[in-house]
């Protein structure tokens, strides 16, 4: 048991900070908020010199297959410094592929993640927004060697930048066998694609994407059929666990950068930083990012364990979820009406951090979660232990 | 980064778990309860004949003093094991941590013969200290105390008043602290003495708490039925009881209070709750409703458990950082908000999910698991007060994590 970092992961942080510093201007952020695919790519291709797409890739596609907590770590980042870059969509995607794809489609799509000549996204939500089984409607038809698709996607992060997008389909009625869930790679080039922006509070890019008989090879099949509910299941855990860090890592510069104005903005003689009212304030900001940061880690840590972190996922979403959200609208309480205004820059973390609280589950779905856990399992529970101790050993 | 525990630490909680469910039996536990010693036992402060049995044999075991050096009576075994052992047995209202003890602070600044001479006495439990800080009007501002200690020769004479000295009256010894320089600024004047308690001029006056009539149950959060007031009338002892130096116990003892913040039983009576209540509503009905399908209930008993992760966490980021042989700025004041905090906040949300059984007190019939949740209701906010309130760890938060300014 060990929560500090070890040189090395110090190290990735350091790198990332500095590289991101030094690319990545608020000038940048803003600006890709305007641009058609939202992203530079140049920038991207300078994040694969980095290593950062492969980062958690096997070697084999020319990845580091380091641990997941390194990519939380690069992620942390990327949040910090709102990195205009399709890392999450992308890396959540890959991670899937490189684990239950076949060798072929492996081969034909990691590389170039790997090498930064391409972007993925999945798509998961449908109308009923929850991230269950049930709630996917959208269909796959197997037809001669190939599948075809018909349905609608909802919120799928980064699809106008992407080359590939994972969709999670319908292929069977769910029984008691399985849920009737299969998974395909498909081309965003296909025929029978459309996609209609959505306009989001982060004003990245998110898309609603409408498949009419697009068809795929069999070959991009990930996973067996109608056995992908549980692949889906991993994708959406790492996806969350991943989010977190994101999340967590901008909410620290917002916080650090309300604290830093508290220490300048003076008021009724003194820096409003020397009020304990704002001082508290700011402690609970530092204990929130914290907890959220142990959270975070002891479920990617786990994943990188290969051990069961669905758990642990939710716990850091449910709590993230709540305190970023927190934390970044105090951010904006201590600065005053400043921090309303669209040309001083404290907006352009709130508006994300607060978009991501929403994304990958709520505080409510994921609470449900660890409920269920606690609660719907025989046996008793015991802190620090995995949930549920089916029998007290 | 590394969030598991070795093969070693796995099979020890194993050893001690086995321990304990072969030792643990209706007599002793009857015993324990006859005691009223709130959170639970711990060597030497009780007087019951099968606990300090068990006791003995915990010590055989290696399991008393396990991260204090051996040439002073410990193991000399790393602080992680120390928590597993703890953490396990306070599951079982069995404390043994040396937090509290004075043991933390004596090993960093006491001299080698009061080392010698304390600690092994602490680990056993032959020793026990008396907690001579709070004074009627010096609480969270502990360094404008006024009890006064004066220099005679080769002795000091100790005149003045301590409140809230809970074990005083079964305490072998006071750890004291006392006003050497009036003249310095207030937290630069002040020394720390450790003496006996049947040293001439010590008066010990009970003060009874809410938790007396009826007693607590075991297990209770600060369910400690009495407190005290002690006063010291020209006491005289010797100048070598001194700990660390003269004018230098304000830094001491933040020393020992920054170790006493640190470790299982902090983050347990905390969240000890947690666990109970999920286990209590997985196993009773009341005529068919069921509190674990509620579906308000249910989100509630999710937050506060992953509350209590948070609680965990941070207690183990504060071992991680020890173990490194670093110090705290301000994650020890962290564990110290979030805990007592977290605490309450579960404390409160149980009597809403027992509603009317929640206020029933050990004894009374329809009580829950005798009452406990009552009494931890009375006793949960205490956490939060002494050994620094959390108001005054925010500003600790704030001030040294945050380098936010004074004025």
């Amino acid at each position: 048991m060990d929560t500090t970092l070890s040189e090395e992961e110090v190290m990735v942080r350091e790198t990332a900070r500095k590289f991101l510093e030094a690319e990545c201007p608020t000038k940048l952020v803003r600006e890709m908020e305007k641009d058609p695919k939202g992203y530079p790519p140049a920038l991207w291709k300078q994040a694969a010199e980095l290593g950062w797409q492969g980062l958690a890739l096997p070697e084999k596609y020319g990845g580091s297959d380091m641990p997941l907590t390194y990519l939380g770590l690069v992620l942390e980042e990327v949040g910090r410094a709102l990195a205009p870059l399709p890392l999450h969509s992308t890396v959540v995607a890959a991670l899937a592929i490189a684990r239950d794809a076949n060798e072929e489609l492996r081969s034909a799509v990691l590389p170039a993640v790997v090498a930064g000549d391409a972007v993925l996204t999945w798509a998961f939500h449908e109308q009923n927004p929850l991230l269950l089984p049930e709630a996917v409607q959208c269909r796959a038809v197997a037809d001669g060697n190939d599948f075809v698709i018909n349905g609608t996607k909802l919120f799928v992060d980064n699809y106008v930048a992407a080359d590939h997008c994972l969709v999670v389909c319908r292929t069977a009625p769910a029984s008691a066998a399985n849920a009737g869930l299969s998974l395909f790679v498909v081309d965003t080039g296909s025929a029978g694609l459309s996609q209609v922006p959505l306009v989001t509070l982060a004003k990245d890019k998110m898309s609603e994407v409408t498949f009419q008989n697009v068809r795929v090879p069999q070959g991009n099949l990930v996973g067996a059929l109608n056995q992908g509910a549980p692949i889906a299941e991993q994708m959406l855990e790492q996806a969350t666990a991943l989010l977190c860090a994101q999340m967590l890592g901008a909410t620290r510069k917002d916080a650090e950068m309300a604290i830093e104005w508290s220490k300048f903005r003076k008021a009724f003689g003194q820096p409003i930083g020397a009020f304990q009212s704002i001082q508290h304030m700011c402690a609970d900001m530092l204990m929130w990012i914290d907890g959220g940061n142990l959270l975070t880690y002891e479920a990617l840590w786990k994943m990188d364990q290969g051990l069961p972190a669905g758990v642990e996922a939710s716990q850091a979403k449910a709590f993230c979820n709540e305190k970023c959200e927190a934390a970044v609208r105090i951010c904006q309480g201590i600065h005053g009406g400043i921090g309303f205004m669209m040309e001083f820059d404290l907006q352009l973390w709130y508006r994300r951090v607060c978009a991501w609280t929403m994304r990958l589950g709520t505080a409510y779905e994921h609470r449900a979660k660890v409920a269920r856990a606690l609660l719907d399992r025989p046996g008793r529970v015991i802190l620090g232990r995995p949930v549920p101790v089916v029998a007290d050993a | 980064m590394d969030f598991g525990y070795s093969p070693e630490q796995e099979a020890l909680r194993l050893e001690v778990r086995a321990f304990i469910a072969e030792n643990m039996n209706d007599a002793v536990r009857a015993e324990m309860d006859s005691l009223s010693e709130g959170f639970g036992v711990s060597p030497g402060r009780h007087s019951g004949g099968l606990i300090n049995d068990l006791f003995k044999k915990i010590g055989a075991r290696g399991w008393l003093g396990i991260s204090y050096p051996k040439e002073y009576g410990g193991q000399g075994g790393d602080r992680m094991t120390q928590y597993i052992v703890e953490e396990e047995f306070a599951r079982d209202n069995i404390s043994l941590g040396l937090g509290g003890s004075g043991a933390p602070a004596i090993l960093a600044a006491g001299t080698e013969e009061q080392k010698r001479y304390f600690i092994p006495k602490l680990i056993s439990g032959e020793f026990s200290f008396a907690l001579g800080f709070t004074e009627p009007h010096a609480g969270a501002d502990l360094a404008s105390l006024q009890c006064r200690a004066v220099r005679d020769g080769d002795e000091y004479v100790i005149n003045g008043q301590k409140m809230y000295t809970s074990s005083a009256h079964v305490s072998t010894h006071i750890y004291l602290m006392a006003r050497t320089n009036p003249n310095l600024p207030k937290h630069r004047g002040i020394s720390i003495f450790l003496f006996p308690m049947d040293t001439p001029g010590i008066t010990v006056r009970p003060l009874w708490t809410i938790q007396n009539d009826p007693p607590a149950p075991i297990g209770t959060t600060y369910g400690t039925p009495r407190t005290n007031e002690t006063f010291f009338d020209d006491v005289r002892i010797p100048a070598s009881c001194m700990l660390g130096r003269e004018n230098e116990g304000w830094r001491v003892g933040a020393l020992g209070l920054n170790l006493d913040r640190v470790g299982a039983a902090r983050y347990l009576i905390s969240v000890r709750r947690d666990e109970d209540i999920v286990n209590f509503v997985k196993r009773n009905k009341f005529d068919g409703y069921s509190p674990a399908s509620d579906p308000a209930i249910r989100d509630k008993i999710a937050e506060l458990w992953i509350e209590a992760q948070v609680c965990r966490l941070m207690t183990m980021r504060s071992m991680s950082i020890v173990e490194h042989g670093g110090n705290f700025t301000y994650e020890g004041s962290a564990e110290k908000v979030w805990a007592p905090e977290h605490g309450v906040r579960t404390t409160e949300a149980i009597s809403q999910m027992l509603g009317p059984y929640g206020q029933l007190l050990n004894g009374s019939p329809h009580a829950v698991e005798r009452g406990v949740y009552a009494h931890n209701l009375m006793g949960a906010f205490q956490s939060g007060i002494n050994h620094g309130s959390t108001q005054v760890m925010r500003d600790q938060v704030a001030r040294r994590g945050l380098d936010m300014p004074r004025k």
